[in-house]
């Protein structure tokens, strides 16, 4: 089918793909909805093209290509690494714009040379861009959401708190007002005096067995949704840190790395010096960072021309390292955007863990910059 | 211009709406017999009434094939996207009283705000192998307040168009979000509802389809007028 409104510049996109050694795959228009809603959250559903089936089975069209590229992978069961491309239409629900535009992108499953991955990955973004854009100054952010793992655990901060804020990063205005919340203690009450009395025990099995009976007498079935150990682990958590809060000097450390926003290149140094200044172990987490603007230097990508922000990170449950975004200089229009997802491929029903870097490119954006590149240059 | 409002066609809801329509001096006939769905107003001949069912309403005033309409707030905002921008709630009118909640077993003895329903979110998928299901038929209410308004996007919603509260016992959903006046029913089945859960305190309300032709209209001053002062 020909497509009219496929970009002029599509055709160099795909000898970019295959230059790269990828291989070029595509996926149905049509798909299941039910993987997207999953892993993208409920409120998706109003900005994705919806139906169901004859049988009543929920579809939609098409609304990004990491999915559909992941699912394809697991059911033709090939071996990894594997490298994909993809050009293709694809559907949203905008306010401003079309509802059907091109993305296409690179997906890198299996790679388990993980700093060399991130870095391929952003270098053939760049490269792409810079190609098809020629003269634009581009600004590349990246973040990485494993630093702030590793800097919220070295804090020694309870595990449950750690989880929210993990999964509060990325989202500036949740953040603060977890951190605002964790600042001051939270009271367990309205707890009759019986489970409080069993709370105060310390019998684990006396409390769980009474939330069970109590189940049992209500109706409520006890294996269909929360079981009486789970409620009874977190009330347990919650009654423990009921009158702890967050110091101010944890505070303070969290403010400043959440701060830290600099060339990629110095990155290293400074999470150095933070980690130091704040007392926290993070070798791991920063080693594995250092190797990454490594390969990047190996890649042939100056580390100085990228910025690096602490806080930065894209609002997809998937994301779990590296994430990063490019726009043109004193634009805010994202052109490209990625990140390592390595929890997808197993959340889609991949039997072992695959490692997955990649990233997508706007097509209709990248057309609209090269329209005014060519106005520009007709002054 | 003819101005057409709808009321409820049936119930506590049409003889409350009659009730505050008389009061602000709009007596409301029906045109034919005492089953009529259309009506008019004594003494108004540029007035039409059309009885619609509740939902209807909330659909006809999205589309601005009538001017004014009595609904519940809840309806209106669950029915049109960007309601305020659409319609205007020109009065609260005193009666369908009906808070719109976020509601879990009782037995979630570890969870009381949304907070804590957060966090049991987060963490479902690696528990239980699925997103927690929530049962309702406020889909756009219960997405506005657990994405936008609580960072809350780790859930699914399981549709559910009647007897909602008995899902979570049922085991078809784990929470649910719907409409109760007493909580009584909620009680009844072992729900409680969360205490920063209330999503909507709704009632019933006159409401106006935002319409250029409405600016200069001194009908449409008048009925507004009319109403606000008798619920006033």
């Amino acid at each position: 089918m020909p497509l009219i409104n496929l970009p002029a510049f599509a055709a160099d996109l795909l000898t970019d793909f295959a230059r790269l050694g990828t291989l070029r795959v595509d996926t149905p228009v049509i798909q299941p909805a039910e993987p997207f809603l999953d892993m993208a959250g409920e409120d998706l559903r109003r900005r994705i093209f919806m139906t169901e089936s004859e049988t009543g089975k929920s579809l939609c069209l098409r609304p990004e290509f990491t999915i559909p590229v992941c699912l394809r992978h697991i059911e033709t069961a090939t071996g990894t690494p594997q490298r994909y491309s993809y050009l293709g239409e694809i559907f949203r629900q905008r306010r401003e714009g079309a509802n059907e535009f091109y993305q296409a992108g690179i997906e890198d499953l299996g790679e388990t040379d993980v700093a060399s991955a991130d870095a391929r990955a952003i270098g053939d973004a760049i490269a792409i861009l810079t190609a098809r854009l020629p003269g634009k100054r581009l600004d590349v952010t990246l973040g990485d959401q494993s630093v702030f793992e590793a800097v919220v655990a070295a804090c020694g901060l309870p595990a449950g708190w750690q989880k929210r804020l993990i999964h509060a990063f990325g989202n500036p205005n949740q953040i603060e007002a977890l951190l605002t919340r964790l600042s001051s203690p939270q009271p367990v009450t309205g707890l009759s005096a019986e489970i409080e009395a069993l709370l105060a025990s310390g019998d684990d099995a006396t409390l769980i067995a009474h939330l069970d009976e109590t189940m049992e007498a209500t109706g409520y079935s006890t294996n269909a949704s929360r079981s009486p150990k789970e409620i009874a682990a977190r009330l347990k958590e919650k009654r423990a840190l009921e009158k702890t809060a967050l110091d101010g000097r944890t505070l303070a450390v969290l403010r400043e790395f959440l701060s830290l926003n600099m060339p990629l290149a110095d990155a290293p140094a400074a999470l150095f010096t933070f980690a130091q200044k704040s007392g926290l172990t993070l070798d791991g987490a920063l080693s594995r960072f250092d190797a990454r603007v490594a390969a990047l230097g190996n890649a042939g990508v100056d580390a100085k021309t990228l910025t690096y922000r602490a806080a930065f990170g894209r609002p997809l449950d998937y994301y779990t390292g590296m994430v990063f975004e490019i726009v043109i200089e004193g634009s805010s229009a994202v052109l490209a955007g990625g990140g390592r997802f390595d929890r997808l491929m197993t959340l889609l029903g991949a039997k072992e863990r695959i490692p997955a870097v990649g990233f997508a490119l706007w097509l209709d954006r990248m057309e609209q910059a090269l329209a005014k590149l060519k106005g520009e240059g007709a002054q | 211009m003819t101005i057409t409002i709808a009321l409820p066609s049936k119930g506590r809801m049409k003889d409350d709406a009659s009730a505050i329509f008389e009061k602000a001096g709009l007596k409301i006939v029906a045109v034919g017999n005492e089953r009529s769905y259309r009506g008019r107003v004594e003494g108004l001949d540029d007035v039409e009434i059309a009885f619609l069912s509740a939902s209807e309403i909330s659909r006809e005033i999205g589309s601005g094939s009538i001017d004014f309409g009595v609904t519940g707030e809840d309806l209106i905002r669950e029915g049109l996207s960007e309601a305020d921008a659409r319609v205007e709630f020109c009065a609260r009118l005193g009666f369908g009283h009906a808070d719109v909640v976020v509601a879990v077993p009782e037995i979630w003895l570890d969870v009381d705000t949304m907070a804590d329903l957060g966090d049991v979110a987060a963490d479902f998928r690696a528990r239980h192998g699925r997103r927690l299901a929530i049962a309702t038929k406020y889909w756009r209410l219960t997405q506005q307040f657990f994405s936008s308004q609580h960072g809350i996007q780790l859930y699914r919603i399981v549709e559910s168009l009647g007897a909602t509260e008995g899902a979570p016992a049922s085991g078809s959903a784990d929470i649910i979000v719907d409409i109760t006046s007493t909580g009584s029913t909620l009680k009844a089945n072992h729900l409680k509802i969360l205490s920063d859960g209330i999503m909507l305190r709704s009632q019933a309300c006159l409401v106006r389809a935002r319409k250029a032709g409405h600016t200069d209209d001194p009908l449409v001053a008048r009925i507004i007028g009319a109403v606000q002062g008798a619920v006033a």
